[in-house]
C-alpha cells in the first residue's frame, strides 16, 4: 500500500509546487498579517468590530498566521471553527466583508509579489464568501439553539 | 461554496484530507469520508492532497447527489479530527468504478480515531 513516507514526500511536493510558483514562505505570511491587521485596527468601519471582539492581539496574530500557514503551506498549524466563530458575531453584515477584502487586498498588493498576493487574495476571496453563505444565506440549515423559538 | 467529497473515497479511505484541514470539517464512515458543507470555508487545501482525488469543489457541475450524501452523513457520522490508519487494500481500490452502488456503507467510523480499535 501507499506508504506515509510516500504521502509525505507527495504533500512536499505539492508544497514546493506552491513555494515555487509563488515564493509564499512563513516570514510573507507574518508580514502579510501583522500590516493587514495594523490597517484593520485603524480602520473606521471594522476596527471597532474586531476591538470589541479581540480583547489581545498578540494571541490573535499569531492564530492568523498559523491560519494562512495552513491554508496557503498545508502546514496543519491551526486547526479551529471559524465559522462558528464568525456565526456569533451577530454585529458583523456583508459590507464588513466588503471592507476586510479589500483592505486584505490592498495589503498583499503591497507586500506581496504579484504571484503570491494573487494566491492570497483568491483564497481569501473564497474563504471570505463561504464564512458569509454561513452567517447571511444558511439560516434555515442551523437548527435553532435550545430554547430559542422559531425567527 | 463548499468541497466535496465524491465516490473515489469509499473503500481507500487515505484521511491525508484529515490532516491539512484547518477546520476538521471531515466526518467519519466506515470506509468513505465526507465534508460538512456548512463547516467547510472553501480553503482548498485538502483538494490536491487526496491521493484518489475524490474531493471536488462544488463549483464543478453534476456535484449535486455528492453534495446531498456529504451533507447527510456529515450529520450521520463521528467528527474524524487525527489521520488513522487506512484500509490496507486501499491502493487496489483506488481506481474501481462505481464504488457506491457495490460498496458504500452507511455505518459510522470508530469514533475515537485510534488504531487499536480501528483493528479490533
Amino acid at each position: 500500500m501507499t506508504s506515509d513516507q510516500e504521502h509525505s514526500e507527495r504533500r512536499a511536493r505539492i508544497v514546493q509546487g506552491i513555494v515555487d510558483e509563488t515564493g509564499v514562505d512563513d516570514a510573507m505570511i507574518k508580514t502579510l498579517v501583522h500590516t493587514f491587521y495594523g490597517k484593520v485596527r485603524t480602520d473606521e468601519l471594522i476596527g471597532p468590530v474586531f476591538d470589541r471582539v479581540i480583547k489581545d492581539w498578540d494571541p490573535h496574530l499569531e492564530k492568523m498566521c498559523d491560519f494562512w500557514s495552513s491554508v496557503m503551506l498545508m502546514s496543519g498549524r491551526y486547526k479551529g471553527n471559524p465559522m462558528i466563530a464568525h456565526m456569533r458575531l451577530k454585529m458583523v453584515r456583508p459590507e464588513h466583508f466588503e471592507r476586510w477584502l479589500a483592505l486584505f487586498m490592498e495589503t498583499a498588493g503591497e507586500v506581496c509579489p504579484p504571484r503570491a498576493a494573487e494566491a492570497f487574495v483568491g483564497r481569501a476571496q473564497n474563504i471570505a464568501r463561504s464564512l458569509q453563505m454561513g452567517m447571511f444565506y444558511r439560516a434555515d440549515k442551523f437548527p435553532p439553539r435550545a430554547g430559542q423559538g422559531a425567527p | 461554496m463548499t468541497f466535496v467529497v465524491t465516490e473515489a473515497c469509499i473503500k481507500c479511505k487515505y484521511m491525508d484530507c484529515v490532516e491539512v484541514c484547518p477546520v476538521d470539517c471531515f466526518y467519519e464512515g466506515e470506509n468513505m469520508l465526507v465534508i460538512h458543507p456548512d463547516e467547510c470555508i472553501d480553503c482548498g487545501v485538502c483538494e490536491p492532497e487526496c491521493p484518489a482525488e475524490a474531493i471536488k469543489s462544488d463549483n464543478e457541475t453534476g456535484l449535486e447527489r455528492w453534495l446531498a450524501l456529504n451533507a447527510e452523513y456529515a450529520r450521520k457520522w463521528p467528527n474524524i479530527t487525527a489521520k488513522g490508519t487506512p484500509p490496507p487494500d486501499a491502493d487496489r481500490w483506488k481506481d474501481v468504478p462505481d464504488k457506491f452502488a457495490k460498496h458504500f456503507s452507511e455505518n459510522c467510523g470508530s469514533e475515537d480515531n485510534d488504531d487499536k480499535s480501528r483493528a479490533a
